[in-house]
């Protein structure tokens, strides 16, 4: 099996653009979760949002293709932008186009786009409907808008397993490479819900946390005040690279890719099995695709949104796994971002690539005090430093779609952090 | 009635970041001068037929594409005449309402 290393990270995140603002910031334990501002889509809707920088149209996109283009395509092409960039590949240049793949994934694709042109209709019948609609707002629409600007014309994909699709872009990207139908595929996810409809029925669903006078302390995973998520913007793209392509062009890398698991509750729409075995045999399932024992896992990036059933499933999977005593470090970065829902899983593997290929991990936000079933070796208050010789980041869906990601320091020629290679 | 037409016609088409600095009512509408694409094109289809009134067909957006500014503006003024003509001889009936919702 070929060796599957992240030779690039683009982020649009509440805690900005750049990988290391991003990761200096979880490491700071700074959040990017506030209010909406007057004029915002979701101002007065929520009281609190991970809210990620405003992508202008004209810097990812030629002028005559911005008309009718979501945000959650424009945050996907900034986001693969960056990645490509920060990875020193030009598609054609140093990759073969038909052996590059695209697969970045959605929850909920352009629904804000999709509601603004109903109200359209109900107003002025058919003739108020742009026939931008469709090319703007399609679940597949953020990897085929990179492919056309990129001109990668191997296989492509966008899988929308709700707040598992990032994660599972990914996996798509290591199954691609690892059976030798790709070299290169550039892989994440992108969510743009922070408008009003979706705000309310998540609300409505009593998911949201809520009664927090200052936002900045609402999500809270695994902590004993948490009392539901934060819906959180953005998108991260990485490219992933067949390890031999990358050291001959002599790209670096930040972490390997070396197994997944994924899983499916087969319970409950929206709730999660209470004694998280789908969580716990999803991975289970990424060691043993690795040939790892639970031993050799130093820290899982949680899912860890900050519901009160999605924690203690989580907590008891991890028991499960690991034993309720001696289990590796946790902590989830949604304290700091909220949850990202089909970016979340890509997001969250740069956040556990970098804590890799750093030697450092960071805390969970507002988790002052371990709520009760959530007993883990969370790291929390401050970041604690650790040469992980492999992690996993787990995402786990509405509709019971469980991804776990599997993670070590980079085996390519050269890393970017010296750390990775130092460690014994 | 022809130049407000024209003034919409080239509104749209800017506002879709097409550069309408030199246009003149000789410019083809499609690759030989603005070079609007199929989706602009149907988009101002849709923005004509919402803003007048007119009504479209599929064969009549591919003639678009060959016709310069002054001929699609012409085709439209032809349209809104019909129309109007249209809805004089059924006077005493509802007015017609092309943008209705069908359902």
């Amino acid at each position: 099996m070929s060796g599957v290393t992240i030779t690039g990270v683009g982020l649009v995140t509440p805690l900005g653009r750049k990988p290391d603002d991003f990761f200096e910031g979880l490491l700071a334990g700074r959040t990017g979760v506030a209010a909406p501002p007057p004029g915002h889509a979701a101002h007065g809707w929520l009281a609190a949002a991970g809210l990620a920088p405003a992508i202008d149209p004209m810097e990812v996109l030629p002028p005559k293709e911005v008309r009718g283009v979501d945000r959650f395509v424009l945050m996907a092409l900034a986001a693969a932008d960056d990645a490509l960039a920060d990875a020193g590949l030009v598609v054609g240049r140093d990759a073969d186009p038909y052996r590059t793949a695209v697969a970045v994934s959605t929850g909920g694709a352009g629904l804000e786009s999709f509601e603004q042109q109903s109200h359209r209709r109900l107003e002025r019948g058919r003739a108020g409907v742009s026939p931008y609609l469709l090319p703007g707002m399609l679940a597949n629409m953020g990897s085929a808008r990179i492919a056309i600007k990129h001109g990668i014309r191997g296989y492509s994909s966008a899988i929308a397993t709700a707040c598992a699709a990032g994660a599972q872009g990914i996996v798509e990207a290591i199954r691609l490479i690892s059976a030798g139908d790709a070299d290169v595929v550039v892989c994440g996810g992108s969510e743009s819900p922070l408008h009003p409809t979706i705000a309310s029925a998540f609300s409505n669903a009593r998911a949201l946390a809520e009664g927090w006078a200052d936002p900045a302390e609402a999500s809270r995973p695994f902590d004993a005040r948490r009392n539901g998520f934060v819906l959180g913007e953005g998108s991260a793209v990485l490219v992933l690279e067949r390890t031999e392509h990358a050291d001959a062009r002599g790209a670096a890398g930040y972490a390997d890719l070396i197994g997944w698991g994924a899983t499916t509750d087969a319970h409950h729409p929206t709730a999660p099995r209470a004694d998280g075995e789908g969580a716990a045999a999803c991975m289970r399932g990424a060691l043993t695709r690795a040939g790892l024992t639970p031993r050799d896992i130093g820290y899982v990036n949680a899912h860890g949104t900050g519901t009160k059933l999605g924690d203690a499933a989580e907590t008891r999977a991890l028991h499960t796994v690991f034993g309720a005593a001696d289990g590796p470090a946790v902590s989830s970065v949604k304290g700091a971002t909220g949850h990202l829902l089909g970016a979340s899983g890509a997001v969250e593997a740069v956040a556990t690539a970098l804590s890799v290929a750093r030697g450092v991990l960071p805390p969970t936000v507002n988790l002052d005090t371990p709520g009760p079933g959530c007993e883990l070796d969370h790291v929390h208050g401050a970041p604690r430093q650790a040469a992980v010789q492999a992690a996993l980041s787990n995402s786990f869906a509405f509709g019971g779609h469980n991804i776990s990601l599997l993670f070590a320091p980079t085996s390519a020629a050269t890393a970017r952090f010296a750390t990775a290679t130092t460690v014994n | 009635m022809h130049d407000e037409i024209r003034a919409f016609v080239v509104n749209a088409v800017r506002d879709m970041n097409y550069d309408v600095s030199e246009v003149t009512g000789d410019t083809d509408l499609g690759p030989a001068g603005l070079d609007l694409e199929s989706l602009a094109l149907a988009e101002l289809a849709v923005l004509v037929e919402d803003e007048f009134g007119v009504t479209f067909g599929t064969d009549d957006m591919e003639s678009t594409a060959l016709m310069t500014l002054d001929q699609f503006v012409a085709e439209v003024v032809r349209q809104v005449d019909g129309a109007a003509a249209h809805a004089a001889s059924a006077a005493g009936g509802p007015a017609e309402s092309p943008a209705a919702d069908p359902a």
